[in-house]
């Protein structure tokens, strides 16, 4: 056997990670310094600019179109990450009652949704909202309802897409849930039996907090990618009403790719990566807090 | 283990071969955002011009999505030199591609070398290129819109004049009358309009404008002076038709065209793109009797906005165009523009006038019924805030679509407008 040298360990260990944090440093680290430095300047979206201190800061709260920005990605944090943490917990502790290929199969049709390409899923509601020849609006004359322009009206916008999103991720979330579940051993279950313990107490003192990692985690994962939506919420306002609907990213693109305001798309860029590590942290040290409580 | 290093040189040797084989013959990279029926006959030039330069020159063309994501690519893979050779481009965004600095003048050498030039091109088309007096795009076409008609639910409603065009176009009353007549005739909705994209809209509401006189930008300012409440006056007529239930609502651009073509809609104010649409569905005997005219007068006088679709070379970053690759591209641009005669056949007026002056060109329906609005074309103003996808449509849109579907008044939608544009 080979006596252990240290430093030649050590050496081992960092050529393993190096390809790694190069990469890291590649596509994660310069960006952002870059980014940090581009939202002090008044560059276009090509080339450099000059610097402007903190003018393109400075802007931020009177400029409206950033405020609304603000608001419809909170709003839009509020209506999907709780309802759809809660929603994919239901489900998955329905379908753990569940055994065998029946089992597999109810799986697979709730994860189904996940696997679609957002434009996908743009096409599908879209076929079913469109206010002219929408499949639902078909529905809504049949039962006498009058038609709702859902992706032009500012009240069903937000409501709407927040409800696609749940629909399209929920599937992953069910599969944390499920996989914690499946850790939970069942002895315990039986001691609670024993013990004459009811559905809902059993529910309440042993999965729930035993589950509580999981929650967390998902929380956190949820939390973090509202925070960034885009995708949905350009697809479905192209063309229409933007403006009404902006959310903090969409606000980076516009400032970007069709102003042609780099140092100021950079700017907005800083303040959400801030509010993402800020509320992220909120985030991780509340749900320890309050997971701490039932231990 | 394989030995990595001979097999990348084997994999680089065929790859060599492969292009010093394909060096006679200059491939040119095209890039273009026609989808629709135009789309289709513009594959059709493509392919005919790589037959008549067999050997010689080939294009290798790409079709990519229109409007924003087809700008945003354009504009980013000029930075880092992955541009095209040759691209399709809005004449309303060259100011500000201009200043980005992401086109390649077209000189007065390369000019003679097309055998094109300024006496080829309507005034304001020309101009519509021209930047400080140098060129930078080929302009290929200008595409207005027009008013789409149902021939035979007009003749029903008893609209349709005896020149087989609709009646009252000349006044705002008459035209609404006719509107009028068609809702009580029993049609759904008289007008199809793209009430839920704003970016759409634009182009009728400026057309509006501009009969009005009304003008986007005078030296720099937003809607200076009495413009405001010409715009205000071009969102009434449109609200008032909303309201009175004579033209759809929320209704987006495939969803307007389907609600023409399928006769829900009697009339439709749309692109002139869409004839190829028209004259295929009617080929095959799934349409009506329809026709296309100029936008009815709603104001003083008549007046269409139109754009100019052009071809573009990208300055390509720290990727210099050889002289070979520059020849053949100026070859595509002449023998497109000599051959556009076929590109009319999509609805679009041939920029080079020699061909819309042909008899050929004067022949053809409905080209030759909506031609008379060439003279009453309006342009974007210039400015790099302008054009398609730009931040004015965005601005101007996301108004548009509240107002004209009765969700705000008129005066209040240029009240946001005005203090949307003052934040640009």
């Amino acid at each position: 056997m080979m006596l252990r040298n240290r430093r030649n360990e050590g050496l081992f260990g960092l050529a393993l990670v190096a390809p790694f944090v190069a990469i890291y440093g590649l596509v994660f680290v310069y960006p952002t310094i870059k980014l940090f430095m581009t939202s002090f300047t008044d560059a276009p979206l090509i080339g450099d600019g000059n610097f402007v201190g903190f003018d393109n800061y400075a802007r931020l709260p009177s400029d409206r179109r950033f405020g609304t920005a603000v608001w419809n990605t909170a709003y839009f944090v509020l209506i999907t990450v709780v309802p759809g943490t809660l929603l994919a917990f239901a489900i998955a502790l329905g379908v753990n009652r569940l055994a065998g290929r029946l089992q597999a199969a109810v799986l697979a049709l709730f994860f189904l949704p996940y696997i679609l390409p957002v434009s996908v899923v743009y096409l599908l509601w879209d076929w079913t909202l469109n206010f002219q020849f929408g499949i639902a609006m078909y529905l809504f004359d049949m039962l006498g309802i009058a038609r709702i322009p859902v992706f032009k009206s500012t009240a069903w916008f937000m409501p709407a897409v927040g409800m696609i999103t749940i629909w399209w991720t929920a599937g992953f979330s069910i599969l944390l849930f499920l996989a914690g579940l499946r850790t939970i051993p069942t002895e315990i279950y039986e001691a609670a039996a024993l013990d004459n313990a009811g559905r809902w107490s059993t529910f309440r003192r042993i999965t729930w907090p035993l589950m509580w990692p999981i929650t967390a985690l998902v929380l956190t994962i949820q939390l973090i990618s509202q925070l960034k939506i885009f995708d949905q919420v350009y697809l479905f306002s192209v063309g229409g009403r933007p403006n009404d609907n902006m959310v903090l990213v969409y606000y980076v693109f516009q400032r970007a790719f069709q102003s042609d305001q780099g140092g100021r798309a950079a700017a907005v860029a800083v303040v959400l990566f801030v509010i993402v590590i800020v509320v992220s942290v909120l985030n991780f040290q509340l749900t320890r807090l309050s997971g701490g409580r039932d231990r | 283990m394989p030995n990595w290093f001979k097999l990348t040189k084997a994999v680089l040797l065929a790859g060599g071969l492969m292009t010093s084989v394909a060096h006679a013959e200059e491939t040119v990279t095209w890039w273009d955002f026609f989808g629709g029926g135009d789309g289709v006959r513009m594959k059709q030039l493509v392919a005919d011009f790589n037959e008549a330069h067999k050997g010689k020159i080939k294009i290798d063309a790409t079709t990519l999505e229109w409007g924003t994501p087809f700008y945003s690519k354009v504009q980013t893979s000029a930075a880092v030199g992955e541009a095209p050779d040759i691209m399709t481009y809005h004449a309303s965004r060259i100011p500000l591609a201009v200043k980005q600095g992401i086109l390649q003048e077209i000189t007065a050498d390369d000019w003679k070398t097309m055998g094109l030039g300024r006496s080829d091109y309507a005034p304001a088309t020309w101009e519509a290129v021209s930047i400080d007096g140098k060129q930078y795009a080929v302009p290929l076409d200008t595409h207005p819109i027009v008013l789409y008609y149902n021939k035979d639910l007009l003749k029903k409603a008893g609209v349709l004049g005896d020149d087989g065009k609709p009646k009252g176009m000349d006044s705002r009353e008459n035209f609404t009358a006719t509107l009028k007549a068609l809702k009580a005739a029993g049609v759904k909705f008289p007008l199809g309009s793209v009430t839920a994209d704003g970016n759409f809209m634009f182009r009728t509401v400026y057309s509006f404008m501009g009969q009005q006189d009304g003008e986007l930008m005078t030296d720099g300012e937003f809607l200076a002076g009495d413009s405001a409440k010409k715009l205000e006056n071009s969102l009434a007529v449109l609200s008032e038709w909303t309201k009175e239930g004579l033209q759809s609502t929320y209704t987006d651009y495939p969803a307007t065209v389907a609600l023409f073509t399928s006769g829900e809609a009697a009339m439709m104010i749309n692109g002139v793109w869409e004839v190829p649409t028209m004259t295929d569905l009617k080929n095959n005997g799934k349409l009506f009797e329809w026709g296309a005219v100029e936008l009815p007068v709603i104001f003083d006088h008549p007046s269409t906005y139109a754009d100019s679709h052009t071809f573009a070379l990208p300055a390509n970053k720290g990727e210099e165009m050889s002289p070979e690759k520059r020849a053949a591209v100026l070859e595509v641009m002449s023998w497109m523009s000599k051959n556009s005669l076929f590109w009319a056949t999509a609805g679009h007026i041939p920029a080079y006038g020699p061909v819309t002056n042909s008899a050929e060109y004067k022949a053809m329906e409905p080209n030759h019924t909506y031609s008379s609005l060439t003279a009453n074309i309006i342009f974007d103003p210039k400015t790099p805030l302008a054009g398609i996808a730009g931040p004015i449509f965005d601005v101007m849109s996301n108004f548009f679509v509240p107002t004209l579907n009765g969700e705000m008044e008129p005066a209040k939608a240029v009240e946001e407008i005005k203090a949307g544009l003052a934040e640009l």
